[in-house]
């Protein structure tokens, strides 16, 4: 276990002394997700809300500002780590995936820990200013402030697997363009971010499925606006750990199968 | 010791122009090769280029698996305890990837050596003692992007050495550097074996690197073994005969007509150019003509003005092996 720490430690350090070396960095790391979040806020604000709110109740002028806000923050997280995942994919053109590789380190410390360091450096800002808003200009108050915290929590443990799972596939995938196209902006559009997934098109709500940060989503709007039953908080966090034990099992797979296939191809050497 | 024993590699691969529509083939890397590297002995790896040298290095190194064969270090399969391997071996390749540019050299090698589990405290102690075998200690903690190609190289050959691995694999070590660090590399290579040990593997396009340094030869093509042994015996079975060059007063009718029969005697060509009075003479012959020319020479009291055995060498029995085989 000390091992398992001092890998993901170690790649921690090096994620962030490899990417995070300028101020400058932080300063688009705050500004963008800032301009994408105002943007989204502007673009519903002119609307009437008073169709949707018959379909969801807590959903009104009022509570719009918060409701896109935890949308925002939500996708921050799952965003960053598809970027990261991305990013280390990069470390096949560099060569040094090949040396990760060499070594006898455990292949999921090496993603944990880099997910965790695309976490910890690239999302703190934002959260700081998400907090700020609330505080400052939210109408609402937390409807049930601890399972709130716990689906906080739940979204980050959520994120991260999700950020194992994309890391493990942007290594073994040469063509990891392919998959960034994929998962980056269906993502925001199907899981919820803006429009939630309950007034969508059945089909839309199928794919929505697929993507973790529907969950995520979903149960933090449920802890923010709503007082939740017991049996309701029990299926709604059942429902995502189920989420995060599949994950984490694909993810299992994908290290495994992967590391064997490049063996074999020897596609590990090539970009 | 590492024992290659009949390891062959076949890429399965896909051509073709349209995506939709790619034919399946399958390329030969490396066919029945059989390869040993003992502790303490540098040995070469040599070949053109697509001969099958990086393959055979990285189903060393637990990179590739063979697709037959099998490959053991110290008695132990590569394949069956790949990750007891990893701790023993360690791969250094020339050019200026491998290494994150941003990081600096220490922070490089704190990363590397974390990889393989080493405790903090070892870990430091090792990368000083390496730092200052290389000879980074004043540029270790400036970023990397800042180092010069001999410097990189040099920082890469400390990685290869964090684990304080058995093996080395050396794959073109020198590659783009000048001549006075590449030579410092070269002894550095030497010390490795000789003080620390370790067996090395080296492939090298710059043959009389390996000449200087390598007890013993591969030669692989298409990846089949051509020949093994050291780049004496390369260059003897390459070329098949031996030139002995001298020059000498000129010789006249019948002493310049009792050496012709003296060189058929030896079964030899010779040639004769005259300049300025003297005459250079080359005897060659697949004999070991020595001790009888030079027993004719003395007793014939020719005037000699210089004398010397061309020999084959490395370099050129390489290029000899790859014009016959073109």
């Amino acid at each position: 276990m000390k091992v398992f720490l001092g890998i993901v430690g170690a790649e921690m350090r090096k994620q962030y002394k490899n990417y995070f070396h300028s101020k400058f960095v932080y300063f688009s790391l705050f500004l963008w997700p800032m301009i994408t979040f105002v943007n989204g806020y502007y673009q519903f604000k002119p609307f009437d809300f008073s169709a949707v709110s018959k379909t969801i109740p807590y959903l009104n002028e009022k509570s719009l500002l918060s409701f896109v806000l935890i949308g925002y923050m939500a996708m921050i997280f799952f965003r960053t780590l598809v970027q990261s995942a991305w990013r280390f994919s990069m470390e096949r053109t560099a060569g040094t995936l090949e040396l990760v590789y060499l070594s006898p380190a455990s292949r999921l410390a090496i993603v944990l820990g880099n997910c965790l360091s695309a976490l910890v450096n690239s999302v703190w800002l934002f959260l700081v200013f998400m907090v700020g808003i609330q505080l400052t200009y939210s109408e609402v108050l937390i409807q049930s402030p601890f399972w709130f915290t716990m689906a906080f929590i739940m979204m980050i443990v959520m994120s991260v697997l999700w950020g194992m799972l994309l890391n493990g596939l942007f290594i073994f995938t040469r063509d990891s363009s392919f998959l960034f196209t994929i998962l980056e902006e269906p993502m925001e559009i199907f899981a919820g971010v803006k429009v939630p997934v309950s007034i969508m098109p059945l089909w839309a709500q199928f794919i929505a499925g697929f993507f973790p940060l529907t969950y995520a989503i979903k149960t933090l709007r449920m802890f923010m606006f709503e007082q939740v039953n017991v049996s309701e908080i029990f299926r709604i966090f059942g429902i995502m750990t189920l989420v995060c034990i599949t994950m984490f099992i694909l993810t299992l797979l994908i290290l495994h199968y992967g590391e064997k296939y490049n063996r074999k191809t020897g596609h590990l050497a090539l970009f | 010791m590492i024992k290659i024993n009949n390891v062959s590699k076949i890429y399965e691969m896909k051509e073709g122009n349209n995506p939709f529509k790619r034919k399946k083939i399958e390329k030969l890397a490396v066919s029945q090769l059989n390869m040993q590297i003992e502790k303490g002995k540098i040995v070469g790896l040599l070949g053109v280029n697509g001969a099958g040298k990086t393959t055979t290095i990285k189903m060393i190194s637990t990179l590739l698996e063979p697709t037959s064969g099998n490959i053991t270090i110290d008695g132990e399969d590569v394949v069956k305890n790949r990750m007891e391997i990893k701790k023993r071996v360690n791969m250094i390749t020339g050019g200026e990837r491998m290494i994150y540019w941003r990081l600096t050299g220490r922070e490089n090698l704190m990363y590397f050596g974390k990889l393989y589990g080493i405790e903090k405290s070892v870990l430091e102690s090792r990368i000083n003692k390496l730092v200052s075998l290389v000879g980074l200690e004043k540029s270790i903690d400036i970023p990397v992007e800042r180092y010069s190609k001999g410097m990189k190289q040099r920082l890469q050959i400390a990685r290869g050495m964090i684990n304080d691995p058995d093996y080395l694999m050396l794959d073109e070590p020198t590659l783009g550097l000048d001549a006075p660090i590449a030579k410092e590399i070269r002894t550095y290579i030497r010390s490795l074996a000789e003080k620390e040990g370790k067996g090395v593997l080296l492939t090298s396009h710059y043959i009389p690197e390996v000449e200087e340094l390598c007890d013993y030869i591969y030669v692989v093509h298409e990846g089949q073994l051509l020949f093994e042994g050291t780049s004496k015996t390369l260059s003897s079975q390459v070329f098949d005969t031996k030139k002995y060059v001298f020059e000498t007063s000129a010789l006249k009718d019948e002493k310049l007509k009792a050496f012709y029969d003296f060189a058929q005697s030896l079964q030899a060509n010779i040639q004769i150019d005259e300049e300025d009075g003297l005459q250079r003479i080359v005897l060659e012959s697949r004999l070991d003509c020595h001790e009888a020319l030079m027993n004719y020479i003395h007793k014939n009291r020719f005037l000699i003005h210089n004398f010397r055995v061309d020999e084959a060498d490395l370099e050129s029995s390489i290029i000899e092996l790859s014009r016959r085989l073109a």
